[in-house]
């Protein structure tokens, strides 16, 4: 569970993030919001990218704020960004090994959890290509299953869904569903697409102008009139 | 058609068949020199090998993390200092010396590395210049240990007592195939640390920083690491080459051999043991070639100025990376049936 208590990020005169207060408490939680909302800000003050000026974030009871970024790793705070990182000419499955590596408890258990990330995700097959030879979905899911090794307790995902076509978004749609139960986790999902937010999040909170305009269940969130018209608009 | 491919197998596959393969091109390769050049040109490949050494961390700082280290060549310098100081001071084994030699510019790498905890690029490239003009100015003043006393150990240019070399080693072809054995030694423990959790760190960081840390990654542990291991690296080097000459120069460390020793990285290619190999070579065998042919060897300098642009420009992998391309497209059709 995260709780966000008063949340301010301030950059010179702009507040991307302006007095949030949440209690995220599903398996998967929904952020959404129009650009700019402070919807991966949030994400940035979560991982330790960025400093809030003022405010408390906690990880179930761990104040998260004074740790630093790979402290927080340490503790299952795992994330992906907007952008793929995938090393080029490491193999899918180094990719995937390279954060195992600084998470699991020895050699032989990196190997093992990323093993079973790679096979979770569906890439086995393909674990052994280097990274400047694997296509988009496969990159997501590289992304993915980096952030499934280790003992994981909260995994933000930055627009895992953003260039994908309809079947890939499928798949990703049915992972997405069976991570939490198969990794006992929290799963934060930044992402446009309504549909798959709609198919996937149990809680959704929308951000507008970085204060919160709503949270709750994902489908009371999405019907909310408000919500529609200051984000969703006529669907 | 993408196959399948056993798991656990990959890595460990890649590192013992680079491994095998350097240790066998380096065999073939000693085998040849040793058994057929001569006094001068034994030296200039001796000098050769010892000089890959440093190109191997300096390729391994760029090619793998990204970074610019413009003073490799002046920890050469330093670590043929520390060998030489050790050397004189105590007389004990050459390999001691050597390892003093090593963990010196070890240290000394670490110290000078710890402007890339924050720097980058240019500004991490004029820090570390700054630091190779420094030690030019230095070792000019200071010159190298030849026997003298006191903290220097200098005794003027007329004079010099020779640093002794290993009694397995004492002639000049055995030398060579002792820096041969020191080499790829060195380069071993480069390809295992670029196939092994290490080397992954350091892609994660040359990749994004914020995502390496996001993965857990510790940033200055893992840059201060790669900095120790090129310092050790080039230490050794200047170590076998005060042996390969009994002693050193002080004139022979100037910033612009730092700049020269990025160059001939970049060229060979900082992608793998190939590149060193052949960045040690370039260092040394063409401007010998030009003055064996009574042409000023500095012109070398001009040729590497313009084969840097031309690598960074057309092929930024290097030599090397062009070799590696060329032997994953014969497998390629090898395994297309197109090649017996």
């Amino acid at each position: 569970m995260i709780r966000i208590e008063n949340l301010t990020v301030q950059f010179g005169g702009i507040r991307p993030l302006d007095g949030l207060n949440a209690e995220l408490t599903a398996s998967i939680v929904g952020l959404i919001g129009p650009n700019g909302a402070g919807k991966t800000t949030l994400l940035h003050v979560v991982s330790g990218f960025v400093t809030p000026v003022t405010g408390v974030v906690k990880l179930d009871d761990v104040d998260l704020l004074g740790l630093s970024p790979t402290r927080r790793v340490a503790l299952g705070v795992r994330r992906t960004f907007q952008q793929e990182y995938i090393v080029d000419d490491l193999t899918l499955w180094e990719n995937v090994l390279s954060v195992a590596d600084h998470v699991s408890s020895s050699g032989r258990s990196a190997r093992e959890e990323t093993a079973r990330a790679i096979d979770f995700v569906g890439l086995d097959r393909w674990s052994h290509i280097p990274g400047r030879r694997a296509n988009l979905f496969e990159r997501r899911m590289t992304e993915i299953a980096k952030t499934l090794t280790g003992r994981p307790r909260v995994v933000l995902l930055d627009e895992p869904g953003a260039g994908l076509n309809e079947a890939e978004a499928d798949r990703l749609r049915q992972l997405l569903l069976a991570i939490p139960g198969a990794f006992d986790l929290q799963l934060v999902l930044i992402d446009h697409d309504a549909d798959l937010i709609a198919s996937v999040c149990t809680e959704t909170m929308v951000l507008d102008f970085g204060k919160r305009l709503a949270l709750g269940p994902t489908r009371t969130v999405l019907d909310d009139p408000g919500v529609r018209r200051a984000y969703l608009g006529n669907i | 058609m993408r196959t399948a491919k056993p798991l656990a197998s990959v890595n460990l596959h890649g590192t013992q068949g680079a491994v095998l393969a350097m240790f066998a091109t380096l065999a073939v390769l000693a085998s040849i020199i040793a058994l057929t050049a001569g006094g001068y040109w034994l030296s200039i490949f001796t000098s050769g090998f010892a000089i890959a050494l440093a190109a191997a961390g300096t390729g391994l700082l760029y090619g793998r993390l990204g970074l610019i280290s413009l003073c490799q060549f002046a920890l050469v310098g330093i670590g043929g200092w520390v060998t030489l100081r050790v050397y004189h001071a105590f007389h004990v084994p050459f390999e001691i010396c050597l390892a003093a030699g090593g963990l010196g510019a070890g240290f000394i790498g670490v110290l000078w590395g710890l402007p890339a905890i924050r720097m980058r690029g240019l500004y991490l490239a004029l820090a570390t210049l700054m630091l190779a003009g420094t030690f030019q100015v230095v070792i000019t003043n200071w010159s190298f240990p030849n026997g003298g006393t006191g903290f220097l150990g200098f005794m003027g240019d007329r004079s010099r007592i020779d640093i002794e070399r290993p009694p397995i080693a004492s002639s000049d072809a055995g030398y060579f195939i002792y820096v041969t054995v020191v080499l790829a030694l060195g380069l071993a423990v480069v390809e295992w640390h670029r196939r092994t959790k290490p080397g992954r760190a350091w892609a994660l960081i040359s990749r994004n920083e914020l995502m390496a840390e996001a993965s857990g990654v510790h940033l200055v542990f893992y840059k201060t690491w790669a900095f120790a291991l090129a310092g050790v690296l080039a230490g050794v080097a200047g170590g076998l080459l005060a042996g390969c000459y009994g002693g050193l120069d002080g004139g022979a460390f100037t910033a612009a051999d730092s700049l020269l020793l990025f160059a001939v990285a970049v060229m060979g290619g900082a992608g793998d043991w190939r590149g060193a190999l052949l960045a040690g070579l370039m260092f040394r065998v063409p401007p010998a070639l030009l003055n064996y042919f009574g042409v000023n060897g500095f012109l070398a300098t001009m040729l590497f100025g313009a084969g840097l642009i031309h690598a960074l420009v057309t092929a930024p992998e290097g030599v090397s990376g062009k070799i590696k391309a060329l032997i994953a497209s014969l497998e390629g059709r090898r395994e297309d049936g197109l090649l017996p």
